[in-house]
């Protein structure tokens, strides 16, 4: 198979278990892509994820699309995007509606409650993953660890945080 | 979606075009959650839904997978136009918001490789990891005092990201046990 086929291929399933959204796929793609093929080097990598933090829309899948179009141009890059969203759009739809109809079932309030830390841990990890993928240092370890205390211990627009790291970067920190 | 949905609330003047819009202005506005602009564009300023109904919707949400707003996106479509609505909605969402983040994304990769850029690329992305970490650990804290959850949290973390396990077994193993207790937890409801 051809590397975008592939990739595209693989989009579309990790998609389909990307359980608290796409960031918790970073881990698994960031594996394929990278080490297991090397068809993009981390830095790409890791600057694709940082590019569309600048953009307002839908950032990840725009980032899955710039991962396609590193390996595969244009076509690649609009194919990433369907595969991103397309199989989670078909079960919402599919899922919408008969989810609520058993809302006060036990069974589904096991399946949410049970969910929840799976995914809460998938989330962290995706951006443990992008940490380490981004890694300069000490100081882009200080930069993390400030963002999340920012994000927690204030309230703070995130923009101005995603900001901040911009303009300690910029003035050669990294 | 269901007859009774429609019959109860007069949705007529909702069209495919007015879904479309809605949409495509919650997606260019964007920064600082998506979640909170389709809140006050679908809520507040248009009133399409109630509090309670946004609640249900993005409740359902946080629990399917892909990117959550997406999800919102298909079932507010889906509610006043089933499945016509819901592409309406999505084509609102994704078209012209990724043809531009695309062009200016592009760009900016372009140039990728110069030094300035590289700092503030550099910088962004670590500023960006720490959001998504610390958005996690936002999720998980009224979830601190059960030993189940901050358990499987750990191990679909270490499974993820120490052991580099593949995301499908990770799901596939820890989703049915997590449920499993989750159940066990309460068998007075079950």
């Amino acid at each position: 198979m051809s590397a975008p086929l592939a990739l595209v291929a693989y989009l579309t399933m990790l998609s389909a278990i990307s359980f608290g959204g796409i960031p918790s796929v970073l881990p698994d793609l960031h594996d394929y892509v990278v080490a297991t093929h090397g068809w993009i080097s981390d830095r790409d990598f890791a600057n694709c994820f940082a590019i569309v933090q600048a953009v307002p829309g839908p950032n990840m899948i725009l980032m899955m699309s710039f991962i396609g179009w590193k390996i595969g141009g244009l076509p690649t890059a609009m194919a990433s995007a369907l595969a991103t969203f397309g199989s989670p759009c078909a079960i919402a739809y599919a899922v919408f509606g008969w989810w609520d109809r058993f809302r006060d079932a036990p069974w589904q309030q096991a399946v949410r409650r049970g969910l929840m830390p799976v995914t809460i841990g998938l989330v962290v990890a995706g951006g443990f993953v992008m940490a380490l993928a981004s890694d300069t240092g000490w100081t882009a370890a200080a930069i993390t660890l400030a963002a999340i205390g920012l994000l927690l211990g204030t309230r703070l627009n995130p923009f101005w945080i995603i900001g901040a790291g911009g303009v300690l970067g910029a003035c050669g920190l990294l | 979606m269901s007859d009774a949905a429609a019959a109860q609330r007069p949705a007529t003047h909702i069209t495919l075009p007015a879904l479309f819009v809605a949409f495509l202005k919650v997606s260019l506005a964007g920064f600082g959650g998506p979640i909170v602009w389709v809140r006050r564009i679908v809520v507040e300023r248009l009133g399409w839904l109630d509090e309670q109904e946004f609640t249900d919707i993005v409740g359902l949400c946080q629990f399917l997978p892909g990117p959550n707003v997406v999800c919102i996106t298909i079932c507010v479509g889906a509610k006043f136009r089933g499945p016509a609505g819901a592409l309406s909605a999505l084509a609102g969402f994704i078209l012209i918001p990724w043809t531009l983040g695309f062009a200016v994304g592009a760009l900016y990769l372009e140039y990728a490789h110069l030094p300035a850029l590289q700092g503030i690329l550099r910088g962004v992305s670590a500023a960006a990891a720490g959001l998504l970490i610390a958005t996690g650990l936002r999720l998980l804290l009224p979830h601190r005092r059960r030993p189940a959850a901050l358990l499987f949290a750990a191990l679909a973390f270490a499974g993820l990201a120490v052991a580099k396990l593949p995301l499908l077994l990770v799901v596939a193993v820890l989703v049915p046990l997590s449920v499993l207790a989750a159940r066990q937890a309460r068998p007075a409801a079950a």
